[in-house]
């Protein structure tokens, strides 16, 4: 059964489209999330919905039933609605405004009843804001105060619940709280739920569906893992993000990318030696510096690996924890040798990876400069005996250069990076990374790493 | 902190408290009037003026022994002081209840009853009436009444109209629209104030609001209004309720926002137009006294609007017997305007209220 339907609708303020031919059914227990930019319709769709703003076409059935041609009293018992303003001008307190929405069942000179009042009872305890019912809405916390709306709108017993941005102002617990609540009313399978959201992480831990608007058309719809890809969010939002499934809650997560700074597009490249993770951050900085970026040699599974792919930087990769083997460290030499310069991040050494020290050696000989980031010192980092560290002082008589962190990396390399060796066109595709977006690129790494 | 079973209990008693305010409240009117009643330049005692009264109640008035009382004073009582006094109730509570109205349709306590042009378009039927026909009548209605009344409707029907966005009256439009209307209105005023001459004194009279010479005809002819308006406007206490947490929330609990809006300001602005054309401007009343009831007895206007209109009646009687009081000594013809009491309580009382519960208000 189809409770809600919402038939090509379009909505004008003034001669301004804000929705254009929208459709839209949902049916009790889903509990869609609507998402989209500023300006991109969220909040017009729920007011038309809830008849505050008549669509200039199309039509919107609730049970059947055009909810423009209904009475307000009809449509407050099957539809509630959590408002973005919740500013209430007199000091009613929280139970007077949880008794309120028990409105639309009172007949005019009707005093709220005793069914009223345990049904208000119940909303409220089930709201966790029973324990407030005589305080003034005006003096509670924005969380409470929030939930005691909430409270109201579900006193209504409606079908139909829509929120608009339910979430703001709110610290991450009442957040939590909330969206626990409200997924809980859902999950009776009983009442639909519209929610317009910001945050499209929460939305995508609790809702079971979304609507993705863009300028007031629909641009996706349907399950999450549809409608947040990273090419949506690229083409609605017009921001790079990262899409993964969250370890914990199993649900997507989304990890926005701020947008690039202005790219330099440098001419040297840099060819990054890390692991464990070690290289994780100075991957980002150093693609948002302009650097085009190469890495290697990487376990698959490694951290910096994962990073390397989501970031789509080309990288040698060698099988789950094993020792790099000779394939892959001549892989990595020939890529190192076309580099302008190497970094070698402050990652532990064993016997597993030692041979990526001994690649950063051989890129001294072949008068590639190396940039040694010497955060944590070698012998408390260093599981070979000593021989790492023995190489370490190699590099360092063979004229490696040695910082104490990232910035002072950059800052070298800033000033040095006219003196270095300037990149082959078409040796490797650095596009990739330093142009987001602008082709598929996952296969990329695998080319180079082959 | 309450516990669960006092919240409740709390609950079911509401009503039964309900009632219970509003018996005090009926009482101390009676009180007032009473009390009232004694006040003036001739001294007639309590006694006599129970007398008096009882004997206006036809099943009373064979019980009772009225040989002792003088004419005059019966006369004082019946004509002067009663009609005078019941004015003063029925125009105290005319202008609180609306007060209440409008202080909730605008969801914000700085809204009175003169808010929407109503007040100035009474002034200037009055003025101009007191300028060229002071004293005529109409029908046996005084002119000036009249011509207030209708005034106040048309000053209330232009600024309807000029709000008005299709079949909605956006509140914002609405209260600007009022002060335009209003400045407007007063220039009118104005001018008929430096043109009157001999007339100016009747018109800073009538604009300062009291009850000086009022008929019982003149009570008899506006009383209608004023009920009707109130007893119609109390059946939207519970839209009222939902209207003071915003226009979009009303509507999405159920209200039917336009039309209760619409239904409630025309009758506010009857009742008020029906008020000032009685008393002239009387001040503060619309904006104080729901004021001070709301902070005593909380927001919920099923109790609020009832319970402000009885205050609004008890004020405004004490204010005009503390007018008669403070003119007796000097001369005893002299006539104060009860305006000028409630203005000159109502003031410094309104700054001190809102100094001490300016956070109560989340404008």
């Amino acid at each position: 059964m189809v409770l809600l339907n919402v038939d090509g609708i379009e909505c004008r303020y003034g001669s301004v489209k804000v929705l254009d031919s929208l459709h839209l059914s949902v049916k009790p227990g889903d509990f869609v999330g609507v998402l989209g930019p500023n300006g991109s319709g969220k909040t017009t769709l729920l007011k038309s919905i809830s008849r505050l703003l008549k669509p200039h076409k199309g039509t919107i059935l609730l049970d059947d039933k055009d909810i423009y041609s209904l009475e307000s009293i009809d449509v407050a018992k099957k539809l509630a609605v959590v408002p973005q303003d919740t500013s209430i001008g007199f000091s009613f307190n929280s139970l007077d405004i949880v008794l309120m929405g028990r409105n639309p069942h009172m007949s005019r000179f009707q005093m709220e009843s005793k069914k009223d009042m345990a049904i208000a009872k119940k909303v409220m305890l089930l709201t966790n804001t029973w324990q407030f019912a005589n305080r003034p809405i005006n003096e509670l916390s924005g969380g409470e105060k929030q939930r005691v709306i909430i409270a109201r709108a579900i006193a209504q017993e409606p079908k139909l619940l829509l929120l608009d941005e339910p979430l703001t102002h709110l610290d991450i617990i009442n957040q939590l709280e909330i969206m626990d609540l409200v997924k809980n009313l859902s999950s009776g399978g009983k009442i639909i739920i519209l929610a317009v959201f910001h945050d499209l992480n929460l939305a995508a831990r609790y809702c079971n569906s979304a609507i993705l608007l863009k300028k007031g058309k629909i641009f996706s719809a349907g399950s999450l893992s549809n409608v947040l890809t990273s090419e949506n969010i690229k083409s609605v939002f017009n921001v790079d993000a990262i899409i993964q499934k969250h370890l914990v809650t199993n649900s997507i997560y989304i990890i926005p990318l701020s947008p690039q700074k202005t790219p330099q597009y440098r001419k040297c490249s840099i060819h990054l030696i890390s692991g464990a993770g070690t290289g994780t951050g100075l991957m980002k900085i150093l693609i948002d510096e302009g650097y085009p970026l190469t890495t290697g040699v990487l376990n698959v599974l490694d951290t910096d690996y994962e990073t390397a792919k989501i970031l789509k930087i080309p990288v040698i990769a060698e099988a789950p924890f094993s020792p790099i083997m000779e394939k892959s460290r001549r892989k990595n030499l020939t890529m190192i040798s076309k580099a302008s310069a190497v970094v070698l991040a402050s990652v532990p050494f064993g016997y597993g990876n030692l041979q990526n020290l001994k690649t950063a050696r051989e890129a001294l000989s072949m008068n590639i400069p190396v940039y040694v980031i010497d955060e944590l010192p070698i012998e408390r980092r260093d599981f070979t005996n000593g021989k790492a560290k023995e190489l370490f002082e190699d590099m360092k008589k063979n004229g490696a250069k040695f910082v104490k962190d990232q910035n002072e990396l950059l800052a070298l390399l800033n000033v040095s990076d006219e003196k270095l060796k300037t990149i082959q066109k078409n040796d490797i595709k650095y596009e990739a990374h330093l142009k987001p977006n602008t082709r598929s690129n996952k296969n990329i790494f695998h080319n180079e790493a082959k | 902190m309450m516990t669960n079973i006092e919240v409740e209990s709390n609950f079911f008693r509401r009503a039964s408290r309900w009632k219970l305010i509003l018996i005090l409240l009926v009482f101390l009117l009676l009180l007032t009037i009473i009390v009232s009643l004694n006040i003036g330049y001739a001294q007639i005692s309590f006694i006599d003026i129970l007398t008096i009264i009882s004997k206006q109640f036809p099943f009373l008035d064979s019980m009772i022994d009225s040989s002792l009382l003088s004419p005059q004073n019966t006369s004082i009582i019946l004509q002067i002081r009663l009609p005078r006094i019941i004015a003063g109730a029925l125009v105290g509570a005319a202008l609180a209840g609306s007060g209440v109205v409008y202080q909730g349709v605008f969801k914000n306590p700085m809204a009175d009853s003169y808010l929407l042009g109503v007040s100035a378009g009474a002034a200037v039927g009055a003025s101009i009436s007191i300028l060229f026909a002071a004293g005529t009548s109409l029908f046996g209605f005084r002119l000036v009444q009249v011509a207030a009344f209708l005034g106040a409707l048309m000053a209330m029907a232009l600024v309807y109209n000029i709000s008005r966005v299709g079949s909605r009256v956006p509140v914002t439009t609405l209260i600007l629209t009022g002060i335009a209307v209003n400045f407007f209105l007063y220039a009118i005023v104005a001018l008929v104030e430096v043109v009157a001459g001999d007339e100016l004194t009747s018109i800073i009279f009538w604009l300062i609001g009291g009850f000086s010479n009022v008929l019982w005809l003149d009570i008899f002819s506006v009383t209608p209004f004023i009920l009707i308006g109130i007893i119609l406007s109390y059946f939207y206490a519970r839209d009222l309720n939902m209207l003071a947490l915003g226009e979009e929330t009303a509507h999405n609990l159920g209200v039917n926002v336009e039309r209760s809006k619409k239904v409630l300001l025309i009758l506010a602005s009857l009742v008020t137009a029906a008020a000032v054309s009685l008393s002239g401007l009387v001040g503060f009343v619309g904006l104080m006294v729901p004021h001070i009831t709301r902070l005593v007895i909380g927001p919920d206007h099923r109790i609020l609007f009832p319970a402000s209109i009885l205050v609004g009646a008890i004020f405004l009687v004490i204010c005009d017997a503390a007018a008669r009081v403070i003119a007796t000594p000097f001369a005893s013809t002299l006539e104060l305007p009860v305006g000028i009491i409630t203005m000159l309580t109502g003031a410094p009382f309104f700054i001190l209220l809102f100094k001490k519960k300016k956070d109560s208000y989340a404008l």
